[in-house]
């Protein structure tokens, strides 16, 4: 009897010395325990994960950088223009809960894998936060939706204040997107920021910078700009395709300029990444030529006047428009 | 704007970005390609008939036009929801009396 005992102890010393092995030696990427998610664990509440990638220090010092950004979609990236707090609603309802196979029936059963099919581009750091942040933020959209119809101006702006405070903010870019190839170039560390030297920084909180390999590539904007389906998902989406278009209706036709030098450099907009919104993106976005004349056309005895009217237009953008 | 295809199959287009994978077709324009098109606009003309109602000559009630081209960008793909006028061009346009 206690010879079966020790066994089975001994058996069970030796399931945990494997486990240990499996999370140490085995699990992949390294350096993934110094991210911002592995150092300050997953973010329980809205305000955590708002608190996680709290961008609001970077004011004191990048002041117009933050201006600028303030103006951008990326600043309201779930709220947006009422639309796309309003769409997720929409993809909920007729998307999530309506499918057979979700695991999800109603509002309470969702869970941030339900809502990664949005959140992948329009707030990829939920994927940092438990699903008790997921089922928050829902009840939010519809408390949003809900004082809209009924008026309830404070509790709308209250709502509207919560979504606006989830974006795509400066360490959303500038840290935890600033990586994408994670094995070679190492997994972006707490206390860094990205860009283009590695240094000191002045920010007690971030007070190391360090080369992102990709900031100024097209790939970077790529992550979140859409290529087509998103086949990672168990049910793959799709909403923007403007990278997949850059590259193939563009580079892969001699197209040459990158995102950034086009939206940042070239339209003086800086960190206001902006589309046809903006007179200088809509004057360089077209060109529009009309060539026009009248003309009489005869058929038989009759003769009927007409315009000929000829319309050349050549987009000089780097992807088709519109998009989505 | 692209017309993409509801969940990847079959020739419905999906709206919400949740039901959308794939492209059916795409009436926006392509980067760095010219987009041709012809228009013909007849004149104000009326015509004058004989006793059996046959058309025996379309007079020339106004010999200008005034020509106005839009360029309407439809993000949307409707003109009730945030258009645009990209860009506008008009002419006068004269056919001999
Ligand atoms: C106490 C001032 C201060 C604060 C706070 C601060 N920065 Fe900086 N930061 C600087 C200075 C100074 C530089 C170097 C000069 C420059 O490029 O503007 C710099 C440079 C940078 C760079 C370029 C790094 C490189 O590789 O060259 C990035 C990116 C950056 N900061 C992002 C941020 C972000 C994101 C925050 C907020 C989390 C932040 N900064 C907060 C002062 C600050
Ligand atoms: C592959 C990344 C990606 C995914 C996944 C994604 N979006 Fe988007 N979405 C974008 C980008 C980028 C834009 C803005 C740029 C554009 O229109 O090309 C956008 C635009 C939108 C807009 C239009 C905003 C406006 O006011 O014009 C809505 C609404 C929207 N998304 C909702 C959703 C919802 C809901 C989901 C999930 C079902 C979703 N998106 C999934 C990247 C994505
Ligand atoms: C949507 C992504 C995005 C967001 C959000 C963003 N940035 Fe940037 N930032 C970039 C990119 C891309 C560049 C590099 C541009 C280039 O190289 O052409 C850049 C460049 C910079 C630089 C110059 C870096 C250098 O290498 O010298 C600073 C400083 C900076 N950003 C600070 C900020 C601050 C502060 C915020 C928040 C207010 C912010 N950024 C938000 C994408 C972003
Ligand atoms: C983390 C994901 C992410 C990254 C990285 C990102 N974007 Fe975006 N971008 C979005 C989302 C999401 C929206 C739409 C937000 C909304 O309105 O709902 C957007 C909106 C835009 C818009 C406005 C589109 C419109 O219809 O008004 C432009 C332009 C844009 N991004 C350009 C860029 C460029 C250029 C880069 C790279 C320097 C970049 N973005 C990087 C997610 C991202
Ligand atoms: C050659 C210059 C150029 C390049 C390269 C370029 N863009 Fe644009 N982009 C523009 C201009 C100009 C507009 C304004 C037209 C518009 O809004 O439709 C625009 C519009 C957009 C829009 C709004 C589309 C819409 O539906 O109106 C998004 C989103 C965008 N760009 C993202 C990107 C991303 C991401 C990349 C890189 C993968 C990129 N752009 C590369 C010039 C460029």
């Amino acid at each position: 009897m206690k010879k079966t005992k020790n066994t089975l102890m001994a058996f069970l010393a030796c399931i945990a010395a494997f486990v240990l092995i499996a999370t140490s030696a085995f699990a992949a990427g390294v350096g993934k325990d110094g991210t911002i998610v592995a150092k300050k664990g997953k973010a329980t509440t809205i305000a955590e994960l708002v608190a996680m990638y709290d961008s609001t220090g970077c004011i004191d010092c990048h002041e117009d950088t933050h201006d600028e950004w303030a103006n951008s979609a990326h600043a309201r990236s779930v709220y947006g223009t009422g639309r796309t707090a309003a769409t997720m609603k929409t993809a909920l309802e007729n998307g999530v809960l309506s499918w057979a196979y979700s695991g999800a029936e109603s509002p309470e059963d969702v869970e941030v894998e339900h809502l990664m099919g949005c959140a992948k581009c329009h707030l990829p750091q939920l994927a940092d936060a438990t699903d008790a942040v997921a089922k928050e933020f829902i009840a939010d959209i519809y408390a949003l939706m809900d004082a809209y119809r009924n008026d309830d101006e404070e509790k709308f702006d209250d709502m509207k204040d919560t979504l606006l405070s989830l974006n795509i903010n400066c360490l959303v870019c500038h840290n935890r997107m600033a990586i994408t190839h994670k094995w070679t170039d190492g997994y972006p560390q707490d206390g860094t920021v990205y860009g283009s030297s590695d240094g000191e920084h002045e920010d007690e909180a971030y007070p190391h910078t360090k080369v992102s390999p990709i900031m100024s590539e097209s790939i970077f904007c790529g992550q979140c700009h859409g290529l087509g389906p998103n086949f990672e998902l168990d049910n793959p989406t799709q909403c923007a395709t403007a990278y997949g278009s850059y590259l193939w209706a563009y580079t892969a036709e001699g197209g040459t300029e990158t995102c950034q030098e086009c939206h940042m450099e070239k339209s003086g907009l800086g960190h206001d990444m902006q589309s046809y919104r903006s007179k200088v993106m809509s004057d360089a976005a077209v060109d529009f030529e009309v060539e026009a004349y009248g003309a009489k056309w005869r058929d038989g005895r009759l003769v009927t006047p007409k315009a000929i009217v000829k319309v050349k237009m050549t987009n000089r953008t780097g992807h088709a428009i519109p998009d989505g | 704007m692209p017309m993409p295809q509801k969940m990847g199959r079959g020739d419905e287009m999906g709206r919400g970005p949740y039901e959308k994978s794939g492209i059916i077709n795409d009436t926006g324009l392509p980067p760095g390609k010219t987009v041709e098109e012809h228009f013909e606009i007849p004149f104000y003309t009326e015509d004058v008939t004989d006793d059996n109602d046959r058309v025996i000559e379309r007079k020339l009630m106004d010999n200008t036009l005034e020509l106005n081209v839009k360029l309407w960008y439809l993000p949307y793909g409707n003109k009730q929801s945030d258009p645009f006028i990209w860009q506008e061009y008009t002419q006068t346009i004269t056919v001999s009396e």
